[in-house]
């Protein structure tokens, strides 16, 4: 490795690239692969169950709708997920901030009932990140001062914020009437659909565009993914969260304070997570009931690891999921597989992605003993 | 009829052939000393004896028969034992418990400690290995865990010993009483290899030196037969110097001023007790000592990765006492960490990320938060070219560089910065001859540029031939000063273990006696 | 009000409940003791306890269900085991993946099994070991009896199981070879492989053996205590089990100690929710006591307790 032969500078190999989106494409393929073997021995026709899946999650329009519904929570927890990772930390109870969010957000958006739209939706999605923030800086604390692991101590915040919410439906916030949920948030706090935005006209010309539930909060996770994508690369805030991530006793010698950054990713982490949760009660729900996530907190999990932790891949990673969680309801319908496969594919996807990095982590084992061994 | 033979050894690494086709026997109550550089191929040689690795291709003979050593367990089973340089040992276990390991006594799987502890006994007493059968491994003191690692070895049988780079972290006195250890062994009849790239150990050890370059035996004496230079031109391939050529020092004013200072260690106990000193610019002030002595305390101290618990350290006329690592580089301190893997660098990050550690919230690599990438690559690529860093491009990771040019990041980041006090803490370990020059031409260059420099290494070789002034270290506190002519390494060794003074009595279980102490001291 | 809270169920309860903890965190303590994280726990007992229920189900053996709770647990983990040991994957990725993992195939099974998401049907708990008449009305004798009886001797067979366990293996990891290898194994598996011991082996069985542990923990749950299976019924138990282990300072009779001390916490939010009426305080928050008191306890009592040196960290021969 000593040779300092001439070589192009060459930053981005093509070559590299195409084996980092290989390996998780690989990893998805094999998960479909074995999916539809469990599927096959279950006595179900994979075949028409992935075709019903399809036909859920891209076959129309409106499918495509809720594909893109399903992925806006997806891609800002999965966000908050890898920015985690990228500090070596693992917000794996970021559902519980997701919660946080989303009861900020509702609890906000009926407060400021009669505000206009401008003044309600920017403060209902700066509470959520506040309130998702706030739930991670607990976890966060205890990591930095005593090392207590954010592994346990945010699992253990996420069952506290659901019981939280769920007393909350039921009582304080809750609306008149037989369901615990709260009010419907004012339209001015409500994030409006996609197809709401064009005119009946252009609808008719232009059919693709009637993305049905699809709502603007996409639109907000991809300002997001961006956003976290100049922060990682461009800002000491960035650098100092990966040296942290990767070396901390490096990073510490080089003046960047472990304690400050662990607790900036964490929070920065939780702020991701309640942006998840208030753009599903603002775009979605429309209010808060204690059932409102169906688990993205935990599914951002397979998303920032499948994407590697890149914010910008963090969006296709999170339309895989959101296709699969909205094709779900269509394929139980139409081919009867329970929609639990679900779930199995996506742990069959952690699983490889995380094999994977293993054998990068051996070819590069490999090249250091190499150097360290020789001796 | 050898008791250990290899044959026609060859190892291969992706990119590197480690052993070249490389014989070696060694004869029963012989000492044989592997004699190479790092990465001349010595402990893949040994570790390939042991089981640890499997030769590509070669023929290992045990008493004259053919053998194949995939495992240690396979080693251990035919006699051959090693004492590895980063001891095996497991630090919260016993003395007992380490040695016993994989060779409990008992029935139906229950340990019979009485039976454990006796067998241990005895064989330290039949060697003259005394050890506390029930102390801690982390209580004992380096060269003790040794002793323990050879207790093992014969513990389990040896008839060959192993020993890996044995005296890296032992005194000079540790090194007699090892040496000692090694010559009763071997008059019991065991045999000994001895690996080091330390001249003068071979000659004062070993029976036969076989000497390694570059994956192959370049040469085979006897200690009779060569003198240090003859062995270090066969082992380098070229003739060098010994010594760095360096005029004399002048001494500006005072930079570092470091005044009773007392600083707690990881555990809270307290492992620098009182410690003044100043180092002016143009000088190299080195702090000699043994591993543990509180050095790693005092550096993170003046380089504000540890609070004293009293006492002020003086930066020209600023006090960074409490200054943290962020506030001591602002005020002008750099730092070599002692482990460039640990603390130098980030080894996923890429040069230019690498270079600007530290820097990377000021201009040029940063503004208001903002990074920039062009100034950055600039940057890295002026350091790349000033330094002779070895590198395709600034874009590379750090962990595909060798050692050499990885130090050479750190190096050239921390004098890049243009401190007025460089922190230097074991700044050649594990480095080959040629890094070593560069390294110490750097830091001298440093000193003739009027910067002070504080070096803390614990080898006595560089201290020696660096240093202006050498301060010595013992149980975190200095207990001898000596200005540059008047040091040699037995007195610095004698000093360093506690020597001199009977306020520093030593714990007399890992250092030998001394009856008189060594000329050269000069107080 | 006092003396309809303290009563001898208040403490049988404790024991009861500990006991899906105890033994859950003493298999997190022999499997960090060889140097592999587990949260998978979680997941793990949640297998243990669809097994546990499915087998009896279709047996009507609950004995059979323990002990397809115990192979659920073992078949299980042996996946954490095959990727954190052999594959070098990062542990605490791979026991989220396990956990997820769980959840789909206990949910998957059940519906292709009976038809509907939910709860499974109900089966008859094991019942307890010893049936001894107290009563608390008489003198000393009798009512001294009568806690002893209730606390200790109302028991199914997992709970004195658990407590047997948590002995022996207390006594096993200090007395004997597979104990010692362990505790070397999580602090320096280079040093364990040098003298010729297996470092896969032994990580392995230790795995294994949490598995098996924690799938024993899913049948108490489901066969002793709750009668039926429902979707995500461990509810985080899993992972306060780590806690425990943290908090039991890495040593089974440490992990069972602190498992009361969480048991105990549960019991008495469940006794105190049936004083609802009187004490005005939302159920929810009785709900949350014990994750409120796993976070106190690691952030207060645990301080900075240290592990075994070498967790987490993937072994890889030279």
């Amino acid at each position: 490795m000593s040779a300092a032969e001439e070589r192009p500078a060459a930053p981005r190999d093509w070559a590299s690239i195409a084996q980092k989106v290989g390996t998780p494409i690989a990893s998805v393929v094999l998960a479909i692969l074995i999916g539809s073997l469990i599927m096959w021995i279950s006595g179900y026709d994979p075949v028409a169950a992935f075709a019903a899946l399809y036909q859920g999650a891209f076959g129309t329009p409106k499918a495509f709708g809720d594909t893109l519904l399903k992925s806006t929570p997806l891609i800002l927890a999965g966000l908050g997920l890898a920015y985690g990772f990228r500090a070596n930390l693992f917000n794996i109870g970021a559902e519980g901030q997701l919660f946080m969010g989303g009861l900020a957000a509702a609890w906000l958006g009926l407060m400021l009932a009669g505000q206009p739209w401008f003044v309600s939706l920017p403060l209902l999605i700066l509470a959520a990140m506040l309130a998702g923030a706030a739930w991670a800086f607990i976890p966060a604390i205890l990591k930095a001062r005593i090392g207590a692991h954010e592994v346990i101590t945010t699992m253990m915040f996420t069952y506290i914020a659901r019981y939280l919410v769920s007393w909350l439906v039921v009582g304080p916030l809750k609306s008149p009437g037989q369901i615990p949920q709260t009010g419907l948030l004012p339209v001015e706090s409500q994030l409006p659909r996609i197809q709401s935005l064009f005119s009946e006209a252009t609808l008719q010309a232009m059919p693709f565009l009637k993305l049905g539930r699809a709502h603007t909060g996409i639109f907000v996770a991809l300002i997001a993914a961006v956003i976290v994508w100049l922060v990682l690369k461009y800002t000491t805030l960035g650098y100092e969260n990966r040296a942290v991530g990767y070396n901390p006793f490096a990073a510490e010698t080089g003046g960047i304070s472990v304690q400050w950054t662990t607790v900036k990713a964490l929070c920065i982490s939780g702020a991701l997570a309640g942006l998840a949760g208030a753009v599903e009660v603002m775009g979605v729900h429309h209010r808060l009931f204690d059932q409102f996530s169906s688990g993205f907190g935990f599914t951002g999990i397979a998303v920032a690891l499948l994407a590697k932790n890149h914010p910008i891949a963090v969006v296709p990673a999170a339309l895989l999921f959101g296709a699969l969680s909205a094709g779900g309801g269509t394929m139980q319908l139409m081919a009867d597989v329970p929609q639990k496969i679900i779930l199995i594919v996506q742990a069959l996807v952690i699983f490889f992605v995380a094999a994977e990095g293993i054998i990068t982590y051996f070819i590069k084992q490999r090249q250091k003993e190499v150097t360290s061994h020789a001796g | 009829m050898p008791l250990l033979e290899l044959r026609e050894i060859t190892k291969a690494f992706p990119g590197v052939l480690a052993n070249d086709r490389v014989s070696m026997r060694l004869e029963r109550g012989e000492i044989v000393a592997l004699l190479g550089e790092n990465g001349a191929g010595k402990s893949t040689l040994m570790n390939v004896a042991y089981g640890l690795l499997t030769a590509d291709s070669g023929e290992i003979r045990v008493d004259d028969q053919p053998v194949k050593i995939k495992s240690p367990r396979q080693a251990i089973d035919l006699g051959i034992g090693m004492v590895h340089q980063h001891f095996m040992l497991v630090e919260p276990l016993t003395v007992t418990e380490n040695i016993v390991l994989g060779r409990e006594p008992g029935r139906y799987g229950i340990i019979d400690f009485a039976t454990a502890r006796q067998r241990v006994r005895e064989i330290s007493e039949r060697y003259g290995l005394k050890v506390d059968p029930d102390a801690k491994i982390m209580d004992l003191s380096v060269g003790m865990q040794q002793r323990v690692e050879i207790l093992k070895a014969l513990y389990q049988g040896a008839r060959v010993l192993i020993l890996d780079e044995p005296t890296a972290v032992l005194t000079p006195q540790e090194v007699t009483e090892l040496f000692r250890v090694v010559r009763s062994l071997v008059d019991e009849g065991l045999s000994a290899v001895f690996i080091t790239h330390k001249l003068e150990e071979v000659v004062a050890i070993a029976d036969r030196i076989l000497v390694m370059r570059d994956g192959a035996v370049v040469g085979e004496t006897t200690p009779g037969d060569t003198d240090e230079i003859g062995l270090a031109r066969m082992m380098v391939g070229r003739d060098v110097v010994l010594r760095i050529e360096k005029g004399a020092s002048t001494c500006g004013e005072a930079v570092l001023t470091v005044a009773d200072v007392h600083v707690l260690d990881d555990r809270s106990l307290e492992a620098v007790k009182g410690i003044s000193f100043s180092v002016c610019g143009g000088e190299i002030l080195a702090i000699a000592g043994v591993d543990g002595n509180g050095q790693r305390e005092l550096v993170e101290s003046i380089v504000g990765l540890r609070r004293p618990s009293s006492g002020t350290i003086t930066l020209k006329d600023k006090d960074i006492t409490r200054a943290n690592a962020r506030a001591s580089i602002e005020a002008g301190v750099s730092h070599i960490p002692e482990d460039r893997h640990r603390r130098g660098l980030v080894l996923e990050f890429d040069l230019a990320e690498n270079i600007i550690l530290g820097d990377h919230r000021t201009p040029p690599a940063a503004k208001n938060g903002i990074m920039h990438p062009k100034a950055i690559a600039e940057l890295a690529r002026k350091r790349i070219a000033d330094y002779d860093i070895r590198t395709p491009s600034e874009h590379v990771h750090a962990d595909n560089l060798s050692g050499g040019n990885q130090q050479k990041v750190v190096v050239a980041r921390e004098i890049g910065r243009d401190p007025d006090l460089l922190v230097a803490a074991q700044p050649t370990r594990g480095l080959d001859v040629g890094a070593i020059e560069f390294v110490h031409k750097q830091i001298i260059r440093e000193r003739d540029a009027g910067k002070a420099v504080l070096l803390v290494s614990l080898e006595l070789e560089e201290v020696l031939s660096l240093a202006d002034r050498i301060l010595v270290i013992y149980e975190g506190q200095i207990v001898k000063e000596f200005v540059d002519a008047d040091a040699d390494a037995e007195t610095l060794g004698y000093y360093m273990t506690g020597g001199g003074g009977s306020k520093f009595a030593s714990d007399g279980s890992n250092v030998q006696a001394i009856e008189t102490p060594p000329t050269g001291g000069n107080e | 009000m006092l003396a309809d809270i303290i009563t001898p169920d208040l403490f049988a309860a404790a024991l009861r409940m500990a006991t899906p903890l105890a033994l859950a965190a003493i298999g997190g303590t022999i499997c960090e003791r060889s140097g592999v994280v587990n949260i998978a726990l979680e997941g793990i007992m949640l297998c243990g306890a669809f097994a546990g229920v499915a087998v009896t189900l279709a047996t009507g053996n609950p004995w059979l269900g323990i002990v397809a709770a115990v192979l659920a647990g073992v078949a299980i983990s042996a996946i954490h085991a095959f990727t954190s040991i052999n594959l070098r994957s990062d542990q605490v990725v791979s026991g989220t993946a396990i956990n997820i993992l769980a959840l789909g195939v206990t949910g998957f099974l059940m519906e292709i099994m009976y038809g509907h998401p939910g709860t499974t049907d109900s089966i008859n708990t094991i019942r307890s070991v010893f049936r001894f008449e107290s009563n608390a009305d008489g003198g000393f004798v009798s009512t001294v009896w009568h806690w002893i009886n209730g606390i200790f001797l109302s028991h199914t067979p997992i709970v004195y199981m658990a407590i047997i366990i948590a002995f022996v293996a207390q006594w096993a990891m200090y007395n004997t070879r597979w104990g010692l290898r362990l505790r070397a194994l999580g602090e320096h598996p280079r040093a364990v492989d040098t003298v010729g011991v297996s470092v896969l082996k032994g990580r392995w069985v230790a795995v294994l053996m949490s598995g098996a542990l924690a799938g024993l923990a899913g049948a108490n749950l489901t066969l002793e205590q709750v009668g039926s299976f429902t979707e995500n019924m461990t509810n985080g138990r899993g992972f306060i089990a780590l806690a425990a282990n943290i908090f039991g300072r890495w040593t089974p009779l440490g992990s069972y100690s602190a498992s009361l001390l969480f048991g105990f916490a549960d019991a008495l939010q469940i006794k105190l929710q049936i004083f609802r009426g009187q004490i005005d305080i939302p159920p929810q928050f009785f709900l949350m006591l014990p994750y409120v008191l796993t976070v106190v306890v690691l952030a207060g009592v645990v301080g900075r307790s240290i592990g075994p040196a070498a967790v987490g960290k993937p072994y890889e021969k030279k």
